[in-house]
């Protein structure tokens, strides 16, 4: 695994047009971000489209990478993050809904309700544990399922402006609490 | 964000969560962005959710992807890659001086066009002319005694409306058109007198190029595929 030093270097060099630092950071990250796509998306060959997507995104965006503040992993995931969603969301949209009642029925204990070690993570759930499980289930949801304020609304069926007050009060309180 | 009071502070924060959740319209998440270029604490405020909501994905298992995905990405990205090393050098050359021009006489001996060109025996020369990837493969025979070059297309062929171009690179001299390959799988190509003794040792490249060959004694197009001349 490369070092948050080897990985701003390698993006750094990418965004130069090194095709070999490039080669080096999609050979040590583009496993996670495949299963970040798989995660959101649950279609293997929709994943790897998208996984190719989010590269290209990063090689044309790698100059623009310093300016933003983020680690080079968050950089990284939020963009595997954001590019899945949109697809996700593209699909959702043309109607084939199969994925998205499965992922329904598995009710939320996927991979991530698993046991975890890494102390990031584990600030998160102690916060998200002091909000009232369905909010935090509400976060999680527009994360890794890119859930929208009406796909919220309609499953824990209440109003959208209502299900829109709640998200924004966790939010709040999950900042508040992640800033302890 | 010292000189704001808490409740707009709050407010910057809820709206770079729903930002970096994907809750916002296009229209607020567009007028968030723009407020964040030129808002240092809100892409602060951003950031600090972006790496607190990607701690979510810590225990997701990361998945090889196949090759075929780094495959198709460079397609995308550097469709060049597949071009041998040499097109910089022959560009230099090719926009140099151009070389005498040199009328190639491609020979097409009717009796041969019916049974196919046949191997020189015990040839001393060949070379294997052939791209990195192999797309195109063409072996050369040559025989420095008779000027006779022997070409086998073995994989590979011209682009529809192109044609492939057979050079002659001898030392550091620009390269010289040996002729246009013909349609055929195999052929025979008569090498002018003058470059006989210049073969052995060079490299033979193939260009594409329009059909008929190239117009202006260069090669025009992108080299597909080079092979060293060397002893049998």
């Amino acid at each position: 695994m490369l070092t948050r030093e080897d990985m701003e270097h390698d993006i750094l060099r990418a965004a130069n047009g090194d095709r070999a630092a490039f080669r080096a950071l999609y050979d040590a990250t583009a496993p996670k971000l495949l299963g970040v796509c798989l995660r959101v998306l649950h279609d293997r060959a929709e994943a790897e489209d998208v996984l190719q997507e989010i590269y290209v995104k990063i090689w044309h965006n790698a100059g623009r990478y310093s300016a933003n503040g983020l680690s080079p992993m968050t950089w990284l995931i939020t963009i595997a993050r954001n590019s899945a969603v949109d697809r996700l969301r593209k699909r959702r949209r043309a109607g084939a809904s199969d994925a998205l009642d499965e992922r329904i029925a598995d009710g939320g204990a996927g991979p991530e309700a698993q046991a975890v070690a890494a102390s990031e993570r584990r600030r998160l759930d102690t916060c998200m544990e002091e909000l009232p499980a369905d909010r935090a289930e509400a976060v999680r949801r527009a994360y890794l399922d890119g859930e929208t304020y009406a796909d919220l609304a309609a499953r824990f069926d209440v109003p959208l402006n209502t299900m829109r007050t709640w998200l924004r009060r966790s939010l709040l309180k999950l900042r508040e609490c992640l800033s302890r | 964000m010292s000189d704001r009071d808490q409740p707009e502070k709050d407010e910057d924060h809820i709206l770079a969560g729903e930002y970096a959740l994907g809750l916002l319209s296009s229209k607020d998440a567009a007028a968030f962005e723009a407020r964040m270029v030129r808002d240092p604490d809100l892409r602060a405020a951003y950031a600090q959710w972006a790496a607190d909501f990607a701690a979510m994905t810590e225990d997701i298992a990361p998945q090889t992807p196949p090759a075929r995905v780094w495959q198709r990405l460079e397609a995308e990205l550097f469709p060049d890659t597949r071009r041998p090393g040499w097109p910089r050098r022959l560009a230099l050359w090719g926009g140099g001086l151009v070389a005498a021009v040199v009328l190639v006489l491609i020979v097409f001996l009717p009796d041969l066009v019916e049974r196919g060109p046949v191997l020189p025996v015990d040839p001393p020369y060949v070379a294997q002319i052939a791209a990195e990837d192999g797309s195109l493969i063409v072996q050369a025979i040559y025989d420095d005694a008779t000027g006779t070059l022997f070409v086998d297309r073995e994989a590979g062929g011209a682009a529809p409306g192109r044609a492939l171009e057979l050079w002659l690179i001898a030392g550091e001299d620009a390269p010289v058109s040996l002729g246009v390959m013909p349609q055929d799988t195999q052929a025979i190509l008569a090498v002018p007198d003058d470059l006989r003794g210049r073969v052995a040792g060079a490299v033979l490249a193939i260009s594409d190029e329009p059909a008929g060959g190239s117009p202006t004694g260069a090669p025009t197009g992108e080299v597909l595929a080079t092979g060293a001349v060397r002893d049998s």
